[in-house]
């Protein structure tokens, strides 16, 4: 099967004051697997967007299996046979499974909704695809990975003939993983084409055909994936050599800083102990829902517990809420950007002033201009943070550089231990190493830098030592030198009778 | 230089978040008054101006105290009730023979609980703020019946002068003092929203409650704190009303809620938290206050008064949207992953 499904050519699109696309030239092959790789705003989305019809192009024409489109629209691209995964979950919470795989064409009979025959379809489906998931479930009932299948589900259902995956595996198990994999394998058999986007790079291997790289909203190549490595993928998509993957810092290591005895916080946060050490970066592994988000929002005071002492330079430290916490100098870097780190609608000023409200304002409470001007001015100049000023809405900055606002907000106090949850997901390979320096400053500081992370090479990376937890345990603690993905892996399998 | 410095400081206050709606609603507010003037030259007299002001007073000051709730992302429904509570309380304390401005400390203290109550209902016991306020609305009304056996109080009496002038008839170097009062609150509230920790807190937890909460704010504190404002508000109008009537009417206040929206939306204070000036209340009260008093001199009847107004501030608000929606097509979106909706606990 060669033929050609998607042909776009020398398409741009501009948006006040940005151009994402510009002539870029795009094609499928029924049966290919392509993956789209380009770092955040090099126009990947704004490329899918316009094919499944979100957008329309200023310039260029677009062939879809064979016939010139002019104009498209979701519903049109939808009827065409294209059906996009995103990034961003687009489904319902109060509508059960089935129900949002059928949205927008729900199945009648004798003019009525039939909830039976949707139900019946859905669990079709779910079984054909080996998904096990129950289609009469709430969806907000699910976690995370069982509501990025019923997303995918809902695509397969449509029989799309263009299938575009927007970071599909970000949320799912290894074991989920390689069943999206099999499926894929079976839509290129029927000779569906699949554009594939994604941020790790280590997946590719396993399913992509051929690579097509962005680069400010320009292509920049399109070549087989057997043709080349992943080091000069990577150097096109960020135009430079990336020597260092993940910079590895060799420091003396010195006292205890920081330590959590006893810790239980409810299913997922169970009889937690742990010790962090100066000049260490301690690395938590583990899959999703082994409770590691738990446990740093539970050590943090975010969430209440029912036991646990920590302590900080050996002095214990009672912390019932976060603001407990922040005094004490313990602080953390949230999972998810968007929903916990930022005010996404607030100025980047008053994202890096809003802890430290009580250095920048007088004991009656009165915000000094000059003093939060000096703290934001030098958190970014110390953290090289890339916006269009310090006015400048959060959510308007890449992924990279909101992290970085983020950490910036902190480390204008004197931090004394740093909890970073999957500090980069999301983020394109440059930001990557920036964070991962970031937490290598802090580690030759002496700042202690605890570090969540479901990426195992980055926390083999950069990582010293490392925990294992699953299930809400923790079940191993080693050193780097003697870790492997292998090992790593099995322990974080290590679950007790599973509750359904 | 010294020109350099000028236009540097005046772009800096044009740049100022929300400004933008400001200066497209002062624009419109100019429009208005200007056609009013030509379909009655009475409209620009100096009486009619002093009473305008004095009647855009009521709409500002509950416009105030709803945009301090709005800007935390909650509503306030209480505002009118607790504008009739405070009438009823006051006036019957002052027909009962209490001196008056020991019936104004009673009366501030009854409804700054109201606001505790509603505070605390919304941020401890998790209640949505619609649902909450709608209860201490009618609670709040109830309280205004109550107080003097559902009747509407007899006249405050003689000894009552001095807070009748002190609230609404006398005049102080040339204004009204109802108009002075409304400044001072002003200016402090507006310097609390802008120059202050608890403004950055309030207009944090409007933006994003979870990234305040970790960022070591106090969501039930700050909470609270904009409804206590909202009660203080609807106290003040309150005791004006007892002052113009000289007596307390049991329905005093009746809708000023909505009204107190009106004038918050129209002056940009979005609906959704976290945006919005108190400058643009001013210009939102100030636009409803013409509409209302312009049309009045214009000669329209109720029926189109109201038709004309509510069409007004829908087009206002429309504006808005396009303009700012115009705007963020193009600020790249990083999206990271879901976005739950608030009470759904993260699933791992």
């Amino acid at each position: 099967m060669d033929e050609y499904i998607v042909e776009l050519e020398k398409i741009s699109k501009s948006f006040p004051g940005v151009k994402a696309l510009d002539q870029v030239s795009f094609t499928l092959k029924s049966g290919e697997v392509l993956g789209l790789l380009g770092e955040n705003g090099a126009g990947k989305s704004t490329l899918m967007k316009i094919l499944s019809g979100v957008y329309t192009k200023d310039e260029g024409t677009m062939k879809i299996l064979g016939k010139k489109v002019s104009h498209l629209s979701p519903v049109t691209a939808q009827r065409m046979g294209i059906a996009t995964i995103n990034q961003e979950l687009h489904l319902c919470d109060h509508l059960t499974v089935a129900q949002n795989i059928f949205l927008g064409r729900e199945l009648i009979a004798k003019g009525i909704l039939s909830d039976k025959d949707m139900n019946a379809e859905a669990r079709k489906i779910l079984e054909k695809f080996e998904i096990e998931i129950n289609p009469e479930t709430l969806v907000g009932d699910l976690s995370v990975s069982k509501q990025q299948l019923v997303e995918i589900a809902r695509a397969l259902s449509i029989h799309a003939k263009i299938l575009i995956m927007d970071e599909p595996t970000s949320a799912l198990t290894s074991k989920e993983i390689n069943n999206l994999f099999a499926i894929i394998k079976r839509l290129k058999a029927q000779g569906c084409g699949i554009v594939y986007i994604s941020h790790r790079l280590e997946e590719l291997q396993h399913i992509v055909d051929r690579v097509m790289i962005l680069r400010d909203g320009k292509q920049i190549t399109s070549m087989d994936f057997a043709a080349t490595t992943l080091s000069e993928i990577i150097s096109y998509m960020v135009g430079r050599e990336i020597t260092e993957k993940y910079p590895r810092v060799k420091e003396k290591v010195g006292k205890k800083i920081f330590e959590v005895k006893n810790l239980n916080a409810g299913r997922m946060v169970r009889d937690i102990n742990l010790s962090l050490y100066e000049g260490e970066i301690l690395g938590i592994a583990g899959l999703m829902g082994a409770g590691r988000t738990e446990t740093t929002r539970a050590i943090f005071g975010a969430d209440p517990k029912e036991s646990g002492q920590i302590f900080i330079e050996g002095e214990e430290v009672k912390i019932q809420r976060p603001l407990d916490a922040i005094k004490a100098g313990l602080v953390l870097v949230p999972e998810d950007r968007a929903k916990n780190g930022l005010c996404t609608a607030l100025s980047v000023r008053e994202n890096i002033a809003l802890p430290n409200l009580d250095i920048i304002a007088s004991q009656w409470g009165v915000v000094n201009p000059k003093k939060e001007n000096e703290i934001v001015e030098e958190s970014v100049q110390n953290f090289d943070i890339k916006m269009a000023g310090v006015e400048a809405r959060a959510d308007s900055l890449s992924g990279g550089n909101q992290q970085k606002v983020i950490v910036s907000k902190w480390l204008a106090r004197n931090s004394k231990v740093v909890m970073f949850d999957e500090p980069t997901r999301g983020i394109d390979v440059a930001s990557k190493v920036e964070i991962y320096e970031i937490m290598n400053d802090l580690k030759r500081q002496g700042i202690g830098v605890l570090f969540v992370s479901s990426e195992l090479p980055e926390i083999l990376g950069i990582s010293d030592r490392i925990l294992v937890m699953a299930d809400g345990k923790i079940t191993k603690e080693l050193d780097v030198k003697d870790a492997t993905q292998d090992v790593i892996l099995t322990s974080a399998t290590k679950f007790e009778k599973k509750i359904d | 230089m010294e020109n350099k410095k000028k236009q540097g400081k005046l772009k800096r206050i044009l740049a100022k978040r929300g400004m933008g709606q400001v200066i497209t609603v002062t624009i419109g507010l100019v429009a208005l008054v200007i056609v009013f003037a030509l379909l009655n030259p009475y409209f620009l007299t100096g009486r009619n101006i002093s009473n305008l002001l004095r009647q855009i007073a009521p709409t500002l000051l509950t416009g105030i105290g709803q945009s301090y709730v709005l800007i935390t992302g909650n509503i306030d429904l209480s505002i009118g009730s607790v504008v009739g509570m405070s009438c009823m309380t006051s006036a019957t304390l002052m027909t009962k023979g209490v001196n008056p401005w020991v019936a104004v400390i009673i009366t501030y203290l009854a409804c700054l609980l109201i606001g505790l109550l509603n505070g605390k209902l919304i941020s401890k016991a998790k209640l949505p703020a619609f649902i909450a306020t709608l209860g201490t609305m009618t609670i709040a009304r109830g309280i205004a019946q109550i107080v003097n056996n559902n009747y509407n109080t007899d006249s405050i009496g003689e000894a009552a002068e001095g807070f009748m002038n002190f609230f609404y008839y006398g005049k102080t170097l040339g204004l009204f003092n109802t108009i002075w009062i409304t400044i001072v609150i002003w200016l402090v509230f507006n310097f609390l929203l802008s120059r202050t920790r608890t403004g950055r807190h309030l207009y944090a937890v409007g933006s994003n409650m979870h990234a305040a909460h970790l960022s070591g704010v106090n969501i039930s504190s700050t909470v609270t704190k904009a409804y206590l404002v909202s009660a203080f508000c609807s106290a003040t109008v309150g005791l004006i009303t007892t002052a113009t009537s000289g007596m307390g009417t049991m329905d005093a206040g009746n809708g000023y809620e909505l009204y107190a929206v009106a004038a918050s939306v129209i002056g940009g204070v979005s609906t959704l938290g976290g945006q919005g000036i108190l400058l643009g209340t001013v210009i939102g009260a100030s636009v409803w206050g013409v509409l209302q008093n312009g049309l009045q001199f214009a000669g329209a009847p109720v029926a189109i008064r109201n038709i004309v107004i509510g069409v007004i501030v829908i087009i206002t608000v429309l504006l808005d949207l396009v303009v700012r929606q115009n705007k963020k097509v193009g600020t790249g979106k990083v999206g990271t992953g879901k976005t739950t909706s608030i009470g759904l606990k993260h699933k791992a």
